[in-house]
């Protein structure tokens, strides 16, 4: 390294570097402060290095990409181990099964059968009691829009309404506690089945309600707030709105395709 | 730390899968941006964000309840990015030990020089910043963003590196060299 001894030896970029870093030996300390205080092309450079690196720290990170962490917890997910079991499993053993009732059976139901579009012929009518002729397709489709329909409700009661006191809040944080499996069961049927769309959707419907299911009791109005601005901002009621009505025109095409059927003779 | 995160962890530490899948959501925007800065390209940066949560999922129940659990993550994530990095240079010390002194990681050739087109097109300083991060190599990138960015001292940059302390100051005086040289045009007093 240069720079050492005379005051007419200016310092070198490595030993400016280290002062930068307040790295610079003890025994060079004293040296080194006399001569940045005396040197004019010395106190420049230095100044120089200094712009340099503050210029680095106002950087902005680099961004993931749009959806990152949708990919990053469908690699991580796997291998995470079994201590929650299941998604079946622990979809039997949520306690809002009990409360979810008949949306949830229909989509089980449905999902059993298989398909999220085109079927056989199931056994079980949106109100939950069994129906000979009614079809997967429009058990899953009723169900998905029931669903819809419940999420809408609790999210424009969120967005619009006043749920800052701690009751209101806890409510709609044990609603979307109980939509959360559903929509879970119904987001991997319709991805399983091609449809995108709706799996997008429901994505993000999933994502909004495990933040509400998992705020803390003691939310404050500021964290309200920014969820209702994410809600907002993502256009999520708009678009959980035009899946509902894309399910109920669904439900309707299903009802009427299943009316010019012919009666099927009832199983003996 | 964050009460929000304060309840999730609490939750995932018991084993509850959505809480640490809320977790994950909220913090893998700046574990990939952290990862980023260290590793200098996004499909090492997405490696080093899932090692950093296998590793945070394994060890949440050692987490202190009382720490932040985003300082607690960005450990892991540091350690993780390091990881890589020596692993690397360990495995491509076996062809050529200079091999990580040739060029950035994964933009070495011509590309990822800042040719005066890019470095005119680029109006942005964090382009600009980001274009002479990708000037250093490997090596370089994570000595300068450990001392500069993550405060270590240059010995511990060493340690960690698993390099010399002589080494590890060469490492970072090419690194300052290189971004100073990219960026003075645009501190010019």
């Amino acid at each position: 390294m240069g720079g050492r001894g005379t005051m007419t030896q200016h310092l070198s970029e490595e030993e400016l570097i280290l002062h930068y870093y307040g790295e610079t030996d003890r025994a060079d300390q004293p040296r080194l402060d006399t001569h940045l205080a005396e040197c004019g092309a010395c106190q420049a450079a230095n100044e120089q290095l200094r712009r340099v690196l503050t210029l680095v720290e106002t950087a902005a990170p680099v961004e993931a990409r749009p959806g990152f962490e949708r990919d990053v917890w469908a690699r991580l997910e796997p291998q995470l181990g079994g201590n929650t079991g299941s998604a079946w499993a622990r979809f039997f053993w949520f306690p809002q099964w009990a409360l979810a009732g008949g949306v949830a059976a229909l989509v089980l139901v449905a999902f059993m059968a298989g398909r999220f579009s085109g079927g056989v012929p199931a056994g079980v009518a949106p109100d939950g009691g069994a129906v000979a002729d009614a079809s997967p397709d429009r058990v899953l489709h009723a169900a998905v829009g029931d669903h819809l329909d419940r999420s809408q409700v609790m999210l424009t009661e969120l967005v619009n309404n006043d749920v800052d006191q701690a009751d209101a809040f806890a409510g709609e944080q044990e609603r979307a506690s109980d939509l959360v499996a559903i929509n879970r069961l119904i987001r991997q049927s319709a991805a399983q089945s091609g449809d995108a769309g709706v799996a997008d959707v429901l994505e993000d419907l999933e994502r909004v309600l495990l933040e509400i299911a998992n705020a803390p009791a003691d939310v404050t109005s500021n964290e309200l707030s920014d969820l209702k601005a994410r809600i907002t901002a993502q256009d999520l009621l708009f678009r959980v709105r035009v899946i509902a009505s894309e399910m109920r025109n669904r439900t309707r095409t299903d009802r009427e395709a299943g009316d010019r059927l012919p009666q099927r003779p009832p199983i003996s | 730390m964050d009460e929000r995160d304060a309840a999730v962890v609490a939750k995932a530490r018991e084993g509850d899968r959505e809480a640490f899948r809320a977790l994950v959501d909220r913090h893998s925007r700046y574990v990939f941006s952290l990862a980023h800065r260290m590793t200098g390209n996004a499909q090492d940066a997405e490696d080093v964000v899932q090692e950093a949560w296998l590793k945070a999922h394994k060890q949440l129940s050692r987490f202190e309840a009382r720490a932040d659990f985003r300082t607690w993550l960005h450990r892991i994530t540091v350690n993780c990015s390091i990881d890589l990095i020596r692993g690397r240079r360990h495995r491509e010390d076996a062809h050529d030990p200079a091999d990580l002194e040739q060029g950035p990681l994964s933009e070495r050739g011509a590309e990822a020089q800042p040719t005066p087109e890019r470095m005119a097109a680029s109006t942005q300083i964090s382009d600009r910043v980001n274009e002479a991060l990708g000037l250093l190599t490997a090596l370089e990138r994570a000595a300068f963003t450990l001392r500069h960015v993550e405060g270590m001292s240059i010995e511990e940059v060493g340690e960690k590196l698993g390099m010399k302390t002589s080494a590890t100051k060469h490492s970072i005086f090419r690194a300052v060299k290189k971004m100073r040289n990219a960026l003075e045009p645009f501190v010019q007093a």
